[in-house]
């Protein structure tokens, strides 16, 4: 009868977890979609990597114990999952107007000139860079950069100073 | 395009959001595209093996088979079975580390630990297959012919996948490389 209950009880706590986690990913989906979009080149990729990098979440999230931000947790796993995930190189295609009309059958969503030329310049960034920098435009300071990197406070300026000036000229090219 | 013009375009980024159902069927592992295959290799392979551990004996003749090479198939069969599942937990949870850098650096070392021990265990098993297979056999110069065929065709079976293994991990190696100051 115990093990019932307990069995009960997991069950029920699990659900609860879900529940918690779902709120706190739909809420913030934002991060997820932005890092997909600029670690891969095209939307069937964004879409696996944005799969992926949910299901990751979920894995860590009894660990998440709220000590730190959740964006800063988000972007962790996000960026961790982006990179370290094995694909096969392929080529990299800048513009989406390319893409025939039918070829995602995902929502479309409007796309500002200006988003896409930060995405455009963003993608020619190696993944440090890329992950140094979308933590930067998130407004996140020195000190969470390196938390989250785990480079020393002073070499994320260092860093930061050399992808601002690179990410000037991609953007101008 | 100036710097703030750059946050302001990625902190107001239009989304085609999802919805709560989607991203509940993301957290279901069956659900991922890349995960599904290596899901799929690694069940067909573990129920093969299985099966075949249990039908090599009457189908195979182990009964007239010595000791040692009916020791030797069991035993790497098992060890590729092990070292099947232990390399699909390693490659599932890639996140492993208070930081990036350290998540990297201890996936890097899980890639390398696990290439090793999967090369490895493919040659010794090719080769338990070989001595089961030929420890009766009297070899006449056709079938030493066919031996050494099938010797040349295990390697380079281990050879593409170690070169697979590489790229991995050479690929590993320059995402920690970006993350040094100098790069």
């Amino acid at each position: 009868m115990i093990y019932m209950f307990c069995f009960y009880y997991e069950l029920k706590k699990n659900d609860c977890m879900e529940k918690e986690f779902l709120k706190t990913i739909h809420g913030n989906q934002q991060i997820i979609y932005k890092v997909c979009r600029m670690y891969r080149d095209n939307k069937e990729d964004q879409e696996d990597l944005f799969q992926e990098i949910v299901y990751q979440l979920w894995k860590s999230y009894p660990t998440f114990k709220g000590e730190s931000k959740v964006s800063s947790w988000l972007y962790r796993i996000a960026l961790n999952t982006s990179i370290a995930v094995y694909r096969k190189a392929n080529p990299i295609i800048d513009n989406y107007a390319e893409f025939p009309e039918n070829m995602h059958p995902l929502e479309e969503v409007a796309v500002s000139e200006n988003e896409e030329r930060l995405f455009s310049a963003l993608r020619k960034l190696n993944n440090a860079e890329k992950a140094v920098i979308s933590l930067y435009l998130e407004d996140f300071n020195y000190q969470e950069i390196a938390e989250i990197t785990g480079l020393s406070e002073s070499n994320v300026g260092v860093k930061l100073n050399r992808i601002k000036n690179k990410l000037k000229i991609l953007i101008n090219e | 395009m100036e710097l703030t013009e750059l946050k302001s375009a990625w902190q107001h980024v239009n989304i085609s959001e999802k919805s709560v159902t989607d991203l509940q069927k993301m957290t279901k592992i069956a659900n991922l595209p890349s995960i599904k295959k290596i899901r799929t290799k690694l069940i067909a392979e573990v129920i093969g093996l299985t099966l075949f551990s249990f039908i090599y004996y009457d189908w195979f003749d182990g009964d007239q088979k010595p000791l040692y090479a009916n020791l030797l198939l069991l035993s790497s069969l098992l060890l590729y079975i092990c070292n099947d599942i232990a390399g699909y937990m390693a490659v599932v949870r890639p996140v492993n580390g208070n930081n990036l850098k350290i998540s990297i650096q201890s996936y890097l070392v899980r890639i390398k630990r696990l290439s090793v021990f999967s090369s490895v265990i493919s040659f010794l098993y090719g080769i338990s297959l070989i001595v089961f297979f030929t420890s009766v056999i009297n070899f006449t110069q056709e079938k030493q012919l066919i031996l050494v065929g099938i010797i040349i065709f295990l390697l380079t079976m281990i050879f593409s996948s170690i070169s697979l293994w590489k790229k991995w991990i050479k690929s590993l190696k320059r995402q920690i490389k970006e993350f040094s100051i100098d790069d």
